[in-house]
């Protein structure tokens, strides 16, 4: 368990297979959430995150492999691509500069 | 960059009355229409049952978004969308589903539309008239991005610049 401060987080990575749908998808969504904070949110394959993420989100399908890929970014996963309550979470940590728990 | 709805989707890539037995079908009828409009080759298709295998595209209020793994990629001819309408539904992963939203992109294109399309299915009203549409037309206008990308709910927390 890792907990970190929403005003920390600068990158958020969404990670993916392919990159094509649910991750551009969600990217875009969070793109528009986030407009007024300053945060860069990116999507890149759960492979190749890049290593100045400050929080990865991703389908709990892949979260192994994200952790594998990245030991030291904090991983949120999510069940649902629609009103996951842990991506609303992630976006409020980050609005209210809160303490997220991963 | 975002491209309009328009650019991405074409009329010829939107089957309003399709019929499927199962999900693999409608899967495979996703990946002939995207190779029809010339947007995949026909090797996309099993990229696309793939992906479905390691983890359904269903994303909520009967709409599912098949594409391709990364792998699959290599398929993709040009960055497009087709829509598939089933009205008598298929059974998607135990889901009902009565539009398929296919996907062919090797970059970003098609992000504004996708944000779109999710902030439709949050509104049950919306997602009802995407789900009822009943012309090539009105899937196109229902998925074009709004010229202002503010979430419509929430209040200002400033006052406006303007």
């Amino acid at each position: 368990m890792t907990t970190i401060n929403g005003k920390d987080i600068r990158k958020l990575v969404i990670a993916c297979d392919a990159g094509m749908g649910s991750s551009v998808m969600l990217a875009g969504q969070l793109r528009r959430a986030l407009k007024k904070q300053p945060v860069t949110v990116e999507h890149t394959p759960v492979d190749s995150i890049p290593a100045d993420a400050d929080v990865v989100v991703c389908h709990t399908g892949l979260a192994e492999r994200a952790r594998r890929g990245a030991p030291d970014v904090p991983v949120v996963p999510f069940e649902v691509y629609l009103g996951d309550p842990a991506v609303d979470k992630v976006i409020k940590a980050i609005k209210d500069g809160g303490d997220l728990s991963v | 960059m975002s491209e309009p709805a328009a650019a991405l989707l074409h009329p010829r890539a939107v089957r309003l009355d399709a019929v499927a037995a199962d999900r693999d079908d409608a899967v495979r009828q996703c990946g002939w229409l995207l190779a029809e409009v010339g947007a995949v080759t026909s090797a996309y298709t099993d990229s696309m049952l793939e992906r479905e295998r390691s983890i359904s595209t269903y994303l909520g209020e009967g709409v599912a978004i098949p594409h391709g793994t990364a792998s699959g990629k290599n398929a993709v001819r040009r960055d497009a969308l087709a829509v598939l309408r089933f009205p008598d539904e298929v059974d998607w992963d135990g889901h009902p589903v009565t539009l398929a939203i296919a996907i062919a992109a090797r970059g970003d294109g098609h992000m504004a539309i996708l944000a779109e399309l999710a902030q439709i299915l949050l509104d049950p009203d919306r997602a009802r008239g995407l789900r009822e549409a009943t012309t090539a037309d009105e899937i196109i206008r229902l998925l074009q991005p709004a010229e202002d990308p503010e979430p419509e709910k929430e209040p200002e927390e400033e006052g406006s610049a303007l």
